[in-house]
């Protein structure tokens, strides 16, 4: 289970409750930005949970983060405070200040432009430029920006680096693995907390529906698409509780819990759309509409599951890793999450 | 909401220090050609001295009172233990049922007798039991078991018919749900009890039944007649279904339910070293990514149950996913292996492949089939 008990966990998850209902992720994409939302979280500090106290952070521990995270996806809340968190902590891990502000984050491996979730309520841009090993940051507010045709209501821009100049960078021993690892494991928590909420939602719906004179719910057929939707929506969070624990446990070293963030992105990557498929086949034609809630989270889905590439792209790379790796040690790695040898 | 219960199990360098000895001991005895390697080798693959080695060695019966012959420790241990023995295909089937499942319920239902009689064997290696629910009439729908135990003076008479018995030839004792009173009108939870009976008495009569690979591991158990005596009996009379509920939580709670085609992926992995292709790469990620989550959360239902918690919807949704898992892990190796002309498979390779094919159909039957799984957790989720 993801932890979200503690201090941090527990005041995100108040404000996610209070100020993030079900009626402020239909507004905000009517165009409605929540404002008070944003402000409370920045307000409370949550935005800096993973900033060290040196940079006017909390310091918390990941695990706790984890937990702020998983509320916030359970609300489908539609602000960038995860790609806060992520930006706050890459920038700090170079040693730069927070952002001013809300953020988004790219990883560039060879191209000049990047696609920024949240690229239109970002203000900035921090990247982590992996030929020169630094973390730059930019002003996203004066960029053009062009939203793509997104999956996710949080939307999607293009940021073309070449046209612009860094306010500030600075050198960073961070692997490119070690940033992977965190916003990975980010998204596995998110995925999960969004099934499971969707799954709430799910049987909420089949319970109230009545078609043949009885409630969808009483039909084996609904059962058993709900039981194995269930199923995989308990191992996605499964997955992603060992990945926040090797995250939590390698604190220092996050490139260390590469292998289990991985896996949370294949396994939960892969059932999304063993849970999708049901949630919407068991809503009828009601959970298409976007009127109904149901998007908000599956949508969502969708469009993690192909930040930083598609589920097939991190099997592959994963399979890669491990082909090359002793028969013994993968034994290891399964029963222990102990993937490099020691 | 987070609807089901995983706790997470912090690292204990104890209990590597046991997975070595097991790993340790497994590669001498495979070494020495004490056994062959085998997928469901829990299920189909026993033998007593194997069992009896185990015994010694204290790898049976850990989590249970020295009292009772068993080792003071905890199920986090077994797990352990059972995760060892089915990685390396073990022929682990002959004390495997009566450790997993029918200890537990003496030690839960049984008299102060029953447990310093039975345990200390079942400890050593040296005393198997069989499974006694399914009949005939009664499969997945277990309420409608028959066999009937009549009371008599001193004891019990029973007339009926066992079906699907693992083991019962070489299994000293069973644990049968039987009639001991009528049923309620069309409530047939009551009535139903647990008799523990010796397999060797008169009356009771084994037949093999061979399966499709020509096997011989389960049986047909009939009863005329057989006389057992009031100590017998095992936990409450009327009392069985609940604790038949329980049974059942223990019999679906263990890595057995994902794990048991491991040595297939394992040989494979050997087999194909440096000529994976990109597609077989892309496979083996899944596969690893599945597998490592079903070991989260099996290894959660372990800890559950050294809290003492009965695991009965963690462990169905576990069968359920996990069965499914250790099904398509044959049939990707399947695919993996055609990166390797079949010429040049070991024989090894073949015959663990074809027995783990020909061994698949029963994975989501015993224990109770997928249907009745996705049954249990759609109660949980309270559709039903």
């Amino acid at each position: 289970m993801i932890n979200t008990e503690g201090m941090v966990a527990e005041t995100a998850t108040k404000i996610f409750t209070d100020l993030c209902p079900r009626e402020i992720p239909h507004a905000a994409e009517a165009g409605e930005y929540p404002q008070a939302l944003w402000d409370a979280l920045q307000e409370n500090g949550l935005t800096l949970a993973w900033t060290s106290e040196d940079n006017g952070g909390f310091g918390a521990d990941y695990d706790e983060v984890f937990g702020a995270i998983w509320a916030s996806a359970q609300a489908a809340s539609p602000v960038p405070f995860a790609e806060t968190l992520i930006a706050n902590w890459m920038l700090d891990q170079a040693g730069l200040a927070p952002a001013d502000g809300s953020a988004s984050f790219a990883l560039s491996g060879h191209t000049p432009s990047a696609d920024i979730p949240f690229g239109m309520h970002a203000d900035k841009i921090v990247l982590f430029d992996e030929a020169h090993q630094e973390i730059a940051v930019f002003d996203n507010r004066e960029a053009a920006r062009s939203p793509e045709e997104a999956l996710s209501p949080d939307g999607m821009t293009q940021f073309i680096f070449s046209g612009h100049v860094a306010e500030q960078s600075a050198k960073t021993n961070l692997s490119r693995r070690a940033i992977e690892a965190l916003i990975l494991t980010v998204r596995a928590v998110q995925m999960a907390a969004s099934m499971e909420a969707a799954l709430d939602l799910s049987i909420g719906y089949v319970s109230e529906r009545e078609q043949f004179g009885r409630p969808l719910s009483k039909f084996q057929a609904i059962q058993h698409q709900l039981a194995t939707a269930a199923s995989e929506s308990a191992a996605a969070t499964m997955a992603a509780t060992q990945a926040a624990s090797a995250i939590a446990k390698h604190k220092v070293d996050p490139e260390q819990a590469w292998h289990e963030a991985v896996i949370a992105k294949v396994q939960i990557g892969h059932s999304v759309e063993a849970v999708t498929v049901p949630f919407h086949q068991v809503h009828g034609a009601m959970g298409y509409t976007q009127e109904y809630d149901l998007h908000h989270f599956t949508r969502r889905l969708w469009a993690w599951r192909d930040a930083l590439g598609n589920e097939h792209r991190w099997s592959k790379l994963l399979g890669e890793e491990l082909a090359a790796t002793a028969p013994d040690q993968i034994w290891k790695g399964v029963t222990t999450g102990e993937w490099i040898a020691s | 909401m987070q609807r089901f219960n995983f706790p997470v199990v912090e690292p204990d360098p104890a209990l590597e220090e046991l997975r070595s000895e097991l790993q340790g001991f497994l590669k001498e005895e495979l070494e020495a050609g004490n056994y062959r390697r085998e997928p469901e080798c829990w299920m189909s693959s026993a033998d007593p001295e194997f069992s009896k080695k185990m015994g010694q060695r204290g790898w049976i019966g850990l989590t249970w009172s020295s009292q009772y012959g068993g080792h003071d420790k905890t199920a986090l241990e077994r797990y352990i233990v059972t995760e060892e023995t089915l990685r390396a295909g073990a022929p682990v089937g002959a004390h495997w049922i009566a450790d997993r499942q029918h200890a537990p319920m003496l030690l839960a239902h049984g008299t102060e007798e029953q447990k310093l009689n039975i345990l200390p064997r079942i400890a050593a290696g040296e005393c198997y039991f069989a499974i006694g629910l399914s009949e005939p009439g009664a499969g997945s729908d277990l309420a409608n078991v028959k066999t009937k135990a009549e009371k008599v003076d001193g004891g019990w008479k029973i007339n009926g018919q066992k079906i699907w018995s693992s083991g019962a030839h070489m299994c000293h004792y069973m644990v049968a749900l039987l009639r001991t009173s009528p049923a309620d009108g069309r409530n047939r939870h009551v009535g139903l009890s647990q008799i523990m009976v010796d397999l060797s008495l008169p009356g009771v009569t084994i037949k093999p039944i061979i399966d499709l690979s020509g096997d011989a591991h389960f049986n047909e158990v009939y009863f005329e007649d057989v006389f057992v005596p009031d100590d017998c009996l095992l936990g409450d009379e009327g009392g069985g279904w609940k604790q038949v509920t329980g049974e059942l939580a223990m019999e679906r709670s263990g890595p057995e339910r994902f794990l048991s085609s491991y040595v297939t992926l394992e040989t494979a992995l050997w087999q194909l070293s440096g000529k994976m292709g990109s597609d077989s790469k892309a496979r083996l990620g899944k596969l690893i990514a599945s597998l490592r989550t079903l070991k989260g959360m099996s290894w959660g239902i372990a800890n559950l149950l050294r809290q003492g918690v009965s695991p009965e919807t963690e462990a169905a949704l576990v069968k359920d996913l996990g069965n499914r898992l250790e099904n398509d892990l044959t049939q990707q190796v399947r695919a993996m292996l055609i990166d390797l002309p079949s010429e040049e498979w070991s024989s090894e390779m073949r015959r663990i492949l074809n027995i783990g094919v020909l061994r698949s159909p029963p994975n989501t039957l015993r224990g109770g089939t997928t249907e009745v799984m996705r049954g249990i957790t759609a109660r949980q989720l309270g559709l039903r």
